[in-house]
C-alpha cells in the first residue's frame, strides 16, 4: 500500500532545492520559480497526508495553494515590471537600498568572466605589398 | 556498504555534506565554479538520499509498476529542480521549472488526485509561459550579467537549504517504523478502501433506489447498507485498543481509527435518512397521492449512495467528490479564495498600469 513517507521525503528535497534558490540566485524571475517550486513541495505533502488518511481535506488544500500561487505570480510578475521599467536590470542586489538599517552592502569584488571573444573577421593582406628586398634598400616607399 | 554507513543518521549526513558542496560547485559565481565536480557531487549526493529513503522506508508502493512510475517522477522532480536552481540562463531555467511541474503531477495522479492534476497543468502551463514571455522581454542574456551569473552566499544557502532538508528527514526517519520490526507488527492500513463487495453492495442499494421503491425495498436497502457499514468496521478494527509506549505510529492508528468512526457516522446518517425517508415513504404510501415526491426522495438517497460507494477509493469520481467537499465544508475559504484572487488581480493591473509614471 502505499507509503507516506516517501512522498513526503520528495516534498522535503523540493522545497529545500526551492530554499537554496530562493536564497541564492539573484534573478528575479529564477527567484520567482524557486519559490513556486517550494509551493509544489507543500502540496505533495498536503497530497500524501491526504491520500494516507483517505480524505479529501488535502486536495482541497491543495487547490487552494494553486489559487494563493496563482495570486502570488501576478503580483510577481507586475512587481518585476515595475522594477525593470525604474532600474532596466533584474538583478535583485540593485535594490539593497532598501535593507535593513545597520546592515553593510553587498559589494561584487570578483569581476566577472569575460565573454570569450569572438574571431575577428579575415583580413586580406595588401595588396601589392613591395618585396622585402626592395623595401630595405628604399625606405622612403614603405607604408606608415 | 561500510559498517558506518549503515546507520541512517549518517546516510543523511553523507548526503547533506556531498549536496553542500556539489550546490557550491554548481551554483553560478565568477570564481570556483566547475560543473563537472559539482554535477558529479550533485548525482552522488541524490543516490545516497535514494539509498537512505529506500532502505530506510522500503518500496513506496507495493506493485511493480507504481514503483516505476514514482521512481521515475521522483527522480525527474529532483533533476529538473536541481538544474532550475543551478542553471545560470532564466529562460532555460523556466523549461526545468516545466518538468518539475509536469513531475510532480504524475506524482499527483500517484496520490489518486486526478483533478488536481488538470489544474496544476492548465494553470502553470499558462504561469509558465507568461513567465517565459517575461524572461524574453526583460532580460537580454547576450553575456555575463550580475543576476545571471553572481549568486548571494552559495555556501552559506547551500548549507541552509540541504541541513533543512537532512533534518527533515531525520524526523521522517524517527517517525517511520523500524524496518525490521515494520513488518511484523505494521500499523493497520490507515483507511481501508473499500472492497469491491462493498462497492457493490452500494452499488445495488443505489440502483435499487432507481426504480420506484416500495417501503420493503427501502427496508431491504437498509439491511444492505448496514451488511456494508459491519464490514467496514470488521476491516478496520473497533476503536478503544490500548495505547501503550505510544509511538508516531499509535498516533496514526488512532487517526486511522477516527477516520473510521467519520465515516461509519456518514453511513449513519445514510441509514438515518433511509429511515426517515422510509416513514416518509410509509406515510406517502398510506395517502398514495405523491408517487413524484417518493421518486424525488428516492433519487436524492440514491445519489448520496453512490457519493458514499465512491469515498473509500479516491479516485472514483474524484471531481464529484473534490466539489462536494469543497462546496459543503469549505464554502467559506472558497469565497475568501475568489475575493483574494480579485484583489489580487486588482493589484496588479494597479501596480503594473502606471505607464505615465513609468516613462516621464
Amino acid at each position: 500500500m502505499i507509503s507516506l513517507w516517501h512522498f513526503l521525503a520528495v516534498g522535503a528535497v523540493l522545497f529545500g532545492l526551492g530554499l537554496i534558490g530562493f536564497l541564492t540566485r539573484r534573478n528575479l524571475i529564477t527567484m520567482f520559480l524557486c519559490a513556486e517550486m517550494m509551493l509544489q513541495g507543500v502540496v505533495l505533502n498536503f497530497l500524501a497526508f491526504g491520500r494516507y488518511h483517505g480524505n479529501m481535506s488535502g486536495q482541497v488544500f491543495g487547490l487552494f495553494i494553486i489559487t494563493v500561487a496563482a495570486c502570488e505570480a501576478g503580483l510577481a510578475l507586475a512587481l518585476f515590471l515595475t522594477l525593470y521599467r525604474r532600474g532596466k536590470s533584474l538583478d535583485s542586489a540593485d535594490w539593497q537600498t532598501v535593507r535593513e538599517a545597520g546592515l553593510p552592502p553587498t559589494v561584487d569584488t570578483d569581476p566577472l568572466p569575460r565573454p570569450p571573444a569572438e574571431p575577428l573577421p579575415p583580413t586580406l593582406p595588401v595588396a601589392g605589398r613591395l618585396p622585402d628586398t626592395f623595401a630595405a634598400s628604399h625606405p622612403e616607399t614603405t607604408r606608415a | 556498504m561500510p559498517p558506518a554507513l549503515a546507520n541512517p543518521v549518517a546516510q543523511l549526513a553523507l548526503a547533506a555534506v556531498l549536496g553542500l558542496l556539489g550546490f557550491y560547485l554548481l551554483l553560478p559565481k565568477p570564481r570556483l565554479r566547475s560543473v563537472a565536480g559539482g554535477t558529479f557531487l550533485v548525482i552522488a549526493a541524490f543516490a545516497v538520499l535514494a539509498g537512505f529513503v529506500y532502505l530506510r522506508f522500503g518500496k513506496p508502493i507495493e506493485s511493480l509498476l507504481p514503483d516505476v512510475l514514482f521512481c521515475l517522477f521522483a527522480g525527474g522532480a529532483v533533476l529538473f529542480g536541481t538544474l532550475l536552481v543551478t542553471n545560470r540562463n532564466p529562460a532555460r531555467g523556466a523549461i526545468a521549472f516545466a518538468f518539475v511541474i509536469l513531475s510532480t503531477c504524475g506524482l499527483f495522479l500517484l496520490l489518486a488526485a486526478p483533478f488536481l492534476v488538470a489544474a496544476t497543468i492548465i494553470i502553470y502551463a499558462g504561469a509558465i509561459i507568461v513567465t517565459f514571455l517575461f524572461v524574453l522581454m526583460l532580460s537580454q542574456v547576450t553575456g555575463p550579467s550580475d543576476e545571471n551569473d553572481r549568486t548571494r552566499e552559495p555556501l552559506l544557502g547551500s548549507l541552509a537549504g540541504f541541513a533543512f532538508i537532512g533534518l527533515l528527514l531525520m524526523t521522517l526517519n524517527l517517525s517511520a517504523a523500524q524496518p525490521g520490526a515494520a513488518v511484523a507488527d505494521a500499523p493497520p492500513l490507515p483507511v481501508e478502501p473499500l472492497t469491491k463487495a462493498d462497492r457493490k453492495l452500494l452499488a445495488e442499494a443505489a440502483q435499487e433506489l432507481d426504480t420506484v421503491p416500495t417501503a420493503d425495498d427501502l427496508v431491504k436497502i437498509q439491511a444492505a447498507v448496514k451488511a456494508a457499514k459491519d464490514k467496514i468496521a470488521e476491516i478496520v478494527g473497533e476503536p478503544g485498543q490500548p495505547l501503550s509506549g505510544a509511538t508516531v505510529f499509535d498516533r496514526h492508528r488512532l487517526f486511522a481509527q477516527g477516520t473510521a468512526d467519520a465515516r461509519e457516522a456518514a453511513f449513519l446518517r445514510a441509514t438515518d435518512k433511509l429511515q426517515r425517508a422510509n416513514v416518509k415513504m410509509e406515510d406517502e404510501a398510506a395517502l398514495a397521492t405523491s408517487v413524484d415526491g417518493a421518486k424525488a426522495a428516492a433519487k436524492k438517497l440514491r445519489d448520496e449512495l453512490a457519493l458514499y460507494s465512491g469515498y473509500g477509493q479516491l479516485p472514483a469520481r474524484n471531481v464529484a467528490n473534490v466539489g462536494f467537499v469543497l462546496y459543503s465544508e469549505h464554502i467559506l475559504a472558497v469565497e475568501l479564495a475568489g475575493t483574494l484572487l480579485l484583489v489580487a488581480t486588482i493589484g496588479a493591473v494597479a501596480i503594473a498600469g502606471r505607464r505615465k509614471e513609468a516613462t516621464a
